[in-house]
This record gives structure tokens, C-alpha cells and sequence, in this order.
């Protein structure tokens, strides 16, 4: 299991951030997001909108770890279920991987605040949780995503 | 962030091919209604869910059809069972 976190911060305000946000994909630079949708949408009791959206994504595996992995497919599927509070001014977002899952686990994690001493940036939390199921060359995949999510985010 | 990004964000793809158009139709709505409505606590209701329900409708057809496996939404009244043969 390999956890890696890290924090950013926007020169714009959450309002502007969060639009951006919600409109991330096609990302030029996280092109392996070949495919956005909404699953389910709804605003709950307390105001806050929540979405369930399935993203599609191609890593581009090569063929022998697609051998190994026993898998034809191409694309990979994520689960990620957002929550936006207006008046909070607070964004979360989880997701996690839905196929492969024999083999391994990606959880991201990703909440957007105002920053707490200037109102016009915004600060952005983000961690993941890798875990590689069963194979001896589980530290060494883990590392790769790792730092395939790692350099993912600076880009964004 | 820039407006760039703006006329780019709705060229994004669906899982189902034929989704597509409803889906960029149903996302302008909603990136509308997000911005001028929803974050500045106007909770009037949503103009969107007419469009959202055709594009869900699609969704839901392909998600069935590539065998994805979605679990836990309201809409997904099945279970894990395969279809016993394609149509």
C-alpha cells in the first residue's frame, strides 16, 4: 500500500477554482480521461450538490501487463462522487477504480477550500491510497502509479 | 481556467458512443445553472432535468451494455446478473 499526498494552491478564488473543477475534463494534460459522465445528480437537505460521474480512462498499459493482468480491455473505469458546498465553500471529491479491482486500488481523495488568510486563492488537498493485490511486483507498479499520479497533479 | 478551456470542456466523450450529443447538450446546461445559479445560493429549481434524464436514460442503456460495473445507484434496479444474451 503506498499513500501519497500533497497540497496546492490556486491565485483564484473557489468560486472561479470550482468551475474549473467541474469542467476538468478533457485535461490536456491527464489525457488517459478519454470519457466523462454523470451518473446521478442531486442537491441534498443541507444545499450541497452531489454527483456521481463515471470516468473513463485509458493508461495506455502495454500489452504484456495487459497479459498478466488477464484483462482485453483497453479502458479502465473510475467511480467519483463529488460534493459542492456554496455556502461552505467547500469541494470534495473521492474516486476510486471499479475494474481491475482484482488487482489493484486507487483511491483519490481531493478537497478544494477557500485559503484561509486571502479569499482570491484557493487551497487544494489531495491524497491517494495505492494498493497493488497479490503480485510480487507490487511495490514496484505501486511507485509507477504513484508517480503517475503525483506528476498528473502538478500538471493540473 | 482560461476561456479556452470553456469551448474545450464540452468536446469530452461518453462511455456510450451515441450518448455523446445528449451529454454536451445536458453539460452546457448544467455548467450554466452551476455558475450563475447553484454557487451564488440560488436554489431555484433545475432547468436541466429533462435533458439529464434523456442522457441518463443513454448512460444507463451503454453501462448495461459494456458490462460495467456500477453498483449502489438508484437507477441500477439489477443486480450483477448478465444478460442472457445481447441485444
Amino acid at each position: 500500500m503506498r499513500v501519497w499526498s500533497s497540497e496546492h494552491v490556486f491565485g483564484h478564488p473557489w468560486d472561479t477554482v470550482i468551475k474549473a473543477a467541474m469542467r476538468k475534463y478533457p485535461n490536456p494534460m491527464n489525457p488517459s480521461v478519454v470519457g466523462v459522465d454523470v451518473l446521478e445528480r442531486s442537491v441534498d437537505s443541507r444545499g450541497r450538490l452531489h454527483s456521481h460521474r463515471l470516468l473513463s480512462t485509458e493508461w495506455g498499459l502495454p500489452g504484456l501487463v495487459r497479459a498478466i493482468l488477464g484483462t482485453s480491455r483497453t479502458l479502465t473505469y473510475i467511480r467519483e462522487h463529488s460534493i459542492v458546498d456554496p455556502v461552505g465553500k467547500k469541494m470534495e471529491l473521492c474516486s476510486t477504480n471499479i475494474t481491475l479491482t482484482n488487482w489493484v486500488s486507487v483511491s483519490e481523495r481531493l478537497v478544494y477550500t477557500p485559503h484561509p488568510e486571502d479569499p482570491g486563492r484557493t487551497v487544494l488537498t489531495q491524497e491517494a491510497v495505492i494498493t497493488v493485490k497479490g503480485i510480487s511486483l507490487g511495490s514496484y507498479l505501486e511507485s509507477l502509479m504513484a508517480n503517475t499520479i503525483s506528476s498528473n497533479a502538478k500538471k493540473e | 481556467m482560461t476561456s479556452e478551456s470553456a469551448a474545450t470542456a464540452d468536446a469530452m466523450n461518453s462511455v456510450g458512443e451515441a450518448c455523446t450529443d445528449m451529454k454536451r447538450e445536458y453539460d452546457q446546461c448544467f455548467n450554466r445553472w452551476f455558475a450563475e445559479k447553484f454557487l451564488k445560493g440560488d436554489c431555484s429549481g433545475d432547468p436541466c432535468t429533462d435533458l439529464f434524464k434523456r442522457y441518463q436514460q443513454c448512460v444507463q442503456k451503454a453501462i448495461k451494455e459494456k458490462e460495467i460495473p456500477i453498483e449502489g445507484l438508484e437507477f441500477m434496479g439489477h443486480g450483477k446478473e448478465k444478460p442472457e444474451s445481447s441485444s
